[in-house]
């Protein structure tokens, strides 16, 4: 059987599918015309509204107590406050709506009917609500800044604080010390121009945020590596100012499309191992960057060594519009008159589009045209777990390192490869063995050691093409400042923490054929 | 020849490509012409929103016609409303437009 030709039989042509199943009426109360498709069913407009609170309900409350997934026959007592992080975007407008009118004006509308009008649950749940945005406008030439119409937009709602950061705080030390933190560590960067990660001293001193800032990004190799550290410096901003501002919940408006791909572009950037991170993730502060002693006094009457009780500070990211489609968040959006800010895209002039946009457009198109699949990413990569160990957090990103990547990666790569020696077609011996030249070099501390694989990535993968930079008149220095958090963990490392300087050190060398028959001599058999 | 006149709203960021401005009254014509091979009578049909979706970036797209026409429709990420309603409803591309018609494209590609 062959495939007919569309243009001279008109039935050769497959018939365009539905996109909602059997009828237009709403699949809840069925009397309705609907207003919305989503995943192929139907809804009107009078019960979308409840199934997108219940739906962001359903995956935030569960993790508001300290205890997650326990019983909630009490009402919900997170051990915090609350911060929003705002992006301006779609998801995270929906988010603080969302969470306003649940939250804080305790809306009629939103509230679950069962349990009257006076059950615990209908009580304001978190004390204080603070909204943060990190603007980014400094990091792309030409772009706008917006703090101001976020600032408009945030003022909308009652009873919330702003936080308005810039993204080149990441290398403000003034911003680390108003977060209560001591910044009297030496100027220290990193030389990105090689893939040793070497740590060295600034010559120059610490130079000014915005400067520092731009260098970093004018440093790395490729344009998804400009786009994830931004990505990483936005969110170990917000998990400092959560920790700043005593909350113990940081809110993403993250939806199920924008988790999904950020899901796959994350393991398609070697992030596979934080797979869970990305759905939702708790983060601790190292011991040598907490802002203040981890005591606090505790009412209890008994004495007063019962009376002190140990707390460990931790954030919980969720991500509670993680169930939520981005066409639902349109939808919400427009039907409750939320004005969008908007955000404006990464690019600079001459830049092809990273691993995050390329994923982005896919699945965009892919929910176009088959909606549930993006449903099935998410749900797919939620059964996942990481293979391995956790050794320590990455200093730069903050999430679990993986043990032993490096050994791997030295084991699966070349780094080096000897020019080959001339070829002699008599000899028959096998082709040269690449190997990794010994260096002087290598015992020199680098920041290799204390990174994630991701992040070592990020830093190290060359494109094949040259790179444009965003800044190009910034690319001039070999030595790079590193972010506030980086440097005070690797300033604490040299007081007193095993540097790198101190760990078991692996060199490559090529052996002789004579050594190595001296070592595998006891196993050879007799000729 | 008749026209019909429509609301047409911008939402999500979408209007920055419309001169920022989110409301639009506009009148098309009624019927329009099919494309059909050269030399052959020229047909008329009434105008749908395929039609709408390429006469908004003639006649008031002011930048970047990537971000709201992709491959003969509105680029996967654009949610269309037709009176308050998912345009998958209303049969998408090939919906007759109506005198009074309120058309909202909403952009979802602002992300988190």
């Amino acid at each position: 059987m062959s495939c007919g030709n569309p243009t001279t039989e008109p039935d050769a042509l497959m018939q365009r599918r539905k996109k909602y199943d059997k009828t237009k009426n709403c699949v809840k109360c069925k009397d309705t015309q609907g207003n919305i498709v989503i995943r192929h069913a139907v809804y009107c407009k009078n019960c979308f509204i409840p199934l997108l609170v219940h739906k962001f309900r359903r995956t935030l409350e569960p993790s508001v107590n300290p205890k997650p997934d326990g019983p909630r026959r009490t009402a919900l007592k997170p051990a915090g406050n609350l911060l929003v992080g705002l992006s301006g975007g779609l998801g995270s407008s929906v988010l603080l709506d969302l969470i306003y009118k649940c939250y804080i004006a305790l809306d009629k509308s939103t509230m679950p009917a069962e349990g009257g009008r006076d059950h615990p649950r209908h009580e304001r749940v978190w004390k204080k609500v603070t909204v943060c945005y990190v603007e980014v406008c400094d990091a792309f030439p030409g772009m706008k800044d917006r703090t101001e119409e976020i600032a408009r937009f945030v003022s909308r709602y009652d009873e919330l604080d702003f936080v308005p950061l810039r993204i080149q705080d990441a290398f403000d030390r003034t911003w680390w010390e108003k977060t209560g933190r001591k910044a009297s560590f030496s100027d220290m960067g990193v030389s990105l121009s090689d893939e040793s990660l070497l740590i060295e001293s600034l010559s120059a001193g610490h130079p000014d945020p915005l400067t520092a800032l731009r260098t970093y990004l004018s440093s790395l190799p490729t344009p998804t590596a400009i786009h994830t550290s931004i990505q990483i410096l936005t969110r170990v901003l917000l998990l400092h100012t959560a920790l700043q501002t005593s909350s113990s919940h940081l809110l993403l408006g993250t939806s199920l499309t924008s988790l999904a791909v950020s899901l796959i572009s994350g393991v398609a950037q070697g992030a596979g191992f934080n797979v869970r991170e990305e759905t939702m993730e708790e983060w601790t502060p190292d011991p040598e960057t907490r802002p203040t002693p981890d005591v606090v006094l505790d009412d209890v009457k008994d004495g007063a060594d019962k009376g002190k009780k140990q707390l460990k500070r931790t954030v919980r990211v969720v991500r509670p519009l993680r169930d939520i489609g981005m066409k639902e968040c349109a939808a919400w959006a427009w039907w409750s008159h939320i004005p969008i800010v908007g955000k404006e895209k990464w690019v600079w002039p001459g830049a092809k589009p990273g691993i995050g946009t390329l994923t982005k457009d896919f699945i965009l198109g892919l929910e176009q045209d088959y909606p549930s699949t993006v449903s099935t990413i998410v749900r797919t990569c939620g059964k996942l777990a990481p293979k391995g160990e956790v050794s320590g957090k990455c200093i730069l990103c903050g999430r679990p390192a993986q043990r032993g990547v490096q050994e791997w990666k030295a084991r699966i790569s070349i780094r080096s490869q000897p020019p080959p020696p001339p070829a002699d077609p008599t000899d028959g011996s096998a082709p040269p063995v690449p190997v990794v030249p010994e260096s002087k070099s290598d015992t020199r501390p680098s920041l290799t050691p204390y990174l994630c694989y991701p992040c070592h990535t990020t830093l190290t993968s060359r494109s094949a093409r040259p790179v444009p930079s965003p800044w190009p008149n910034a690319a001039q220095a070999s030595v790079v400042a590193l972010p506030v958090w980086t440097e005070a963990r690797l300033g604490a490392g040299a007081g007193g923490e095993p540097s790198p300087a101190d760990e078991e050190i692996m060199v490559a060398k090529k052996m002789g054929q004579a050594e190595m028959k001296g070592i595998v001599n006891e196993f050879l058999l007799d000729d | 020849m008749s026209a019909i006149n429509l609301k047409i709203e911008f939402g999500g960021g979408l209007e920055l490509l419309f001169s920022n401005q989110r409301s639009h009254r506009i009148a098309i014509p009624a019927n329009v012409p099919v494309p059909t091979p050269e030399g052959s009578d020229v047909q008329t049909k009434p105008a749908d929103l395929t039609y709408l979706i390429f006469w908004l970036r003639d006649n008031l797209l002011k930048e970047r016609a990537e971000l709201f026409v992709e491959n003969g429709t509105v680029r996967p990420g654009v949610l269309v409303l037709v009176n308050d309603t998912d345009w998958e409803l209303e049969g998408e591309g090939e919906y007759q437009l109506k005198d009074g018609d309120e058309i909202v494209f909403i952009s979802t590609l602002h992300g988190g």
